[in-house]
């Protein structure tokens, strides 16, 4: 019987153990673009590394997004037929870029830059890089980048127009983080968050101050409501901290007042 | 005559309690130097109450399903009235019931308190440990959250190392070649059917070998005295011991009480500490998350295997580690207790603290 | 050490007293959340109105829907004319069936009868069927 029991037991054990947690982890899908560009050099070689960086590979944009073409088959990756498209010409980035980013797009061809497409004027990758795009920042505004090609001192004067409303859409993203690390169900004002910095950083590619000014105060007033849902939120935390401390009282009094109890025997027990 | 004598009479005459009551538990005598660590089993058997509690109370609204079951604890956590209260309770509780656990089997080692005939309490309370370490794994599940899924697909991975059978266990296990929807059925049958029925007919027998046997003399002071072993069975009567009520219920309930406070001080003050951020994204297959972890009280075999060359290694090096520690009654037979007449083992227990948290720390940085 | 004048059972009797005080506040403490996490939740459509499709209520025919967390009924009684009622009976809450030979409602549950205008025709239904008001919106039917 014991013998069995012993059997029984080991067994159960391995077993549980065999649930136990292993490094194992899921490999990634990789595209036949990244598996045969990932290992040419140079040129050919290098986008697929910036890209791993980028922007676009962490929201699950890849290279046939992009390029098109078949990332599939091998034999047909870089077909016209299947759409590849290539790299663009200079003038043809905006277009590239704008079959995704339309709002963008629409502001910038409005704007100086876009009106001097033709004539060598700035256009997306010039500013944001191609394939290691990063998420945009007011860092994107610098003397380097504004003066190759005109000085600095009115996109000087555009930045210091958004750099404190910018300043602020940061700050409502990191409170927006600290409270979805809680629980709190906080999308629906991500995206409204999501929204407004979209719209706001579209006002900059007309390069117009009075258009960023205008912009400025719609963001603005809608930075204060999401304001007023993170304080009640918060209210609601500092509420639930104080209620819970009350709680953590009274029980460590219960327990005390127990323990003064077990001494009130202790004394019996002795005598 | 007052309502609660009148009705303490009407069940005395028809069964007795007042005669079970005297001899269970008023006229239940411990041994007199028992400590506080004798109350781990009481706070152990609250904590698993809290457990089956919030538990019933979660099942009112999840939906065990996997396009719902997400959106239901958030719905939980964000929309009913202290939902979130009711989950943390439920998935903190199961951290401090491991720690308790943890403490509980160390005491007892300490004091070498399976000896004296006890191994069916150790055995008992051995696969009550890993059954809680199942119930763990199957909660874990539940939520249907990134950390939920992705943990989940690695801890079912492992039995893969397993020759022969191990990739049919693999597919046994998830129900399918993948997590899904399939596994999230069975384990939620387990977590909230199948395992707590078991754990309670556990705990049942884990109690009726504590008293049968009587429970253990702590092995310290001048005045110990090992057990004697008769040839035939014995139950370990303590004449001149306390009641167990009134006298150390009082004890058993101080600790409880600061064991909640405990498990409410991490609820209000450190929610996030058993909560990453994946914990709150929704599952999705086909994003691996970085840097996935299990749980702290799976670190140590998580590191285990990374730390030998083959998985089936490091998977038998834990299988035999466990199954020693099953058969400890069994493998360690002398009849001396006191810890300062154990040099030996005192050395080993150290040492093998260290090494747990030693590996768990490493498992958690590396 | 001092001798402590107060006896072990006297402590004991005041240690009592206080830990019922703070036992039930932890009970109001544990109870009040119980109570409020189980509370039918209050989803807001009481005050709703709903919106039925008018192609889906044909005259001659009856269309069953929830209204306010109950079911009800629809029906075109004349062309252009529509009538809303609960379809809970009010006998025993079984929910009425509409015979369109009769043009009559029919509870299958102990045969009560209605007519079309809510009253009861025969059987053990003591009221009426509660009249939901209706109004029309270019295609739809609106109901409360």
């Amino acid at each position: 019987m014991i013998r069995q029991t012993i059997l029984c037991c080991g067994f159960l054990v391995v077993l549980v153990c065999g649930l136990l947690v292993s490094p194992a982890a899921a490999q990634q899908d990789e595209t036949v673009c990244i598996q045969c560009h990932g290992g040419l050099p140079d040129a050919l070689g290098v986008p697929v590394g910036e890209w791993r960086q980028s922007l676009h590979a962490d929201n699950g944009i890849s290279c046939h997004d992009c390029h098109g073409g078949d990332p599939t088959d091998f034999a047909m990756a870089m077909s016209p037929e299947r759409g590849f498209l290539g790299a663009p010409d200079y003038t043809a980035v905006p277009e590239f870029c704008g079959r995704c980013h339309v709002g963008v797009l629409g502001d910038y061809q409005e704007s100086a830059h876009g009106q001097a497409l033709q004539a060598g004027g700035a256009q997306c990758v010039m500013c944001h890089g191609n394939h290691a795009v990063q998420k945009a920042s007011l860092d994107l505004i610098n003397p380097e980048s504004c003066a190759r090609c005109h000085d600095y001192e009115r996109a000087d004067k555009i930045k210091g127009i958004l750099a404190d409303t910018d300043g602020k859409i940061i700050a409502m993203e990191e409170e927006l983080a600290r409270l979805g690390k809680l629980g709190m169900a906080v999308e629906a004002f991500e995206g409204q968050l999501f929204d407004l910095r979209n719209r706001f950083h579209r006002a900059f590619h007309t390069v117009k101050e009075a258009r960023v000014r205008e912009q400025t105060g719609e963001v603005l007033a809608g930075l204060e409501t999401l304001r007023a849902g993170v304080d009640e939120i918060d209210a609601g935390l500092g509420q639930r901290k104080l209620w819970g401390g009350v709680a953590i009282a009274l029980l460590v009094l219960a327990g005390i007042l127990f323990l003064q109890m077990r001494k009130t025997y202790e004394e019996d027990e002795k005598g | 005559m007052s309502p609660l004598k009148m009705l303490v009479d009407f069940l005395d005459v028809r069964l007795g309690v007042r005669d079970i009551f005297a001899k269970e538990v008023s006229g239940y005598l411990l041994p007199r130097r028992v400590n506080a660590w004798y109350t781990l089993g009481a706070v152990l058997l609250t904590l698993f109450g809290l457990q089956i509690f919030t538990g019933i109370l979660l099942l009112v609204y999840y939906v065990p399903h996997a396009d719902l079951a997400f959106a239901s604890v958030q719905a939980i956590v964000n929309d009913v009235p202290f939902g979130w209260l009711i989950r943390m309770l439920h998935a903190v509780g199961a951290n401090v019931i491991v720690i308790a656990l943890l403490l509980h089997m160390l005491s007892v080692l300490f004091m070498a308190a399976y000896k004296g005939r006890r191994e069916f309490t150790w055995l008992s309370g051995f696969v009550l440990f890993n059954l809680t370490m199942g119930l763990c794994l199957t909660g874990y599940l539940l939520p249907w959250s990134q950390l939920s899924f992705w943990a989940t697909t690695v801890a079912t991975d492992t039995p893969g190392a397993i020759p022969v059978v191990g990739d049919f266990l693999v597919e046994f296990l998830r129900g399918g070649a993948t997590v899904g929807n399939q596994t999230l059925g069975r384990f939620f049958a387990l977590h909230v059917v199948g395992m707590p029925l078991i754990l309670l007919g556990l705990i049942g027998f884990h109690l009726f070998c504590v008293k049968r046997r009587g429970i253990s003399t702590p092995p310290f002071g001048e005045d110990y005295l090992a057990d004697e072993l008769l040839p035939f069975f014995e139950h370990e009567e303590h004449p001149a011991g306390i009641p167990f009520f009134p006298n150390y219920v009082v004890k058993d309930a101080a600790v409880i009480c600061f064991f909640l406070a405990f498990l409410l001080a991490i609820i209000f003050y450190l929610p996030g500490l058993f909560f990453p951020p994946s914990a709150f994204e929704p599952a999705d297959p086909f994003v691996t998350p970085p840097g996935i972890k299990p749980e702290w009280y799976f670190l140590w075999a998580y590191q285990t295997l990374k730390i030998f060359p083959s998985e089936i290694i490091g998977l038998g090096v834990q299988g035999a580690f466990m199954t020693f520690l099953a058969l400890l009654p069994f493998i360690d037979r002398g009849r001396e207790r006191r810890p300062a007449k154990r040099p030996v083992f005192v050395t080993c227990y150290v040492l093998g603290i260290l090494l747990f948290v030693a590996i768990s720390i490493w498992g958690h940085y590396s | 050490m001092e001798p402590n004048l107060v006896s072990p059972s006297q402590r004991r009797n005041f240690l009592m007293i206080m830990l019922g005080g703070v036992g039930s506040l932890l009970a109001v403490a544990a109870g009040w959340p119980l109570v409020r996490f189980l509370m039918p939740s209050d989803t807001g459509d009481a005050a709703s109105q709903v919106a039925i499709d008018r192609t889906l209520v044909t005259p001659g025919t009856a269309h069953l829907f929830q209204f306010q967390g109950r079911p009800a009924v629809v029906l075109q009684t004349a062309p252009g004319e529509f009538v809303a009622l609960s379809a809970v009976c009010t006998h025993l809450g079984c929910i009425v069936q509409w015979q369109e030979e009769e043009s009559q409602f029919l509870c299958p549950c102990h045969a009560g009868r209605f007519s079309t205008d809510g009253s009861v025709i025969s059987g053990p239904p003591p009221k009426p069927l509660e009249i939901l008001p209706v109004t029309l919106d270019g295609d739809q039917v609106l109901v409360g």
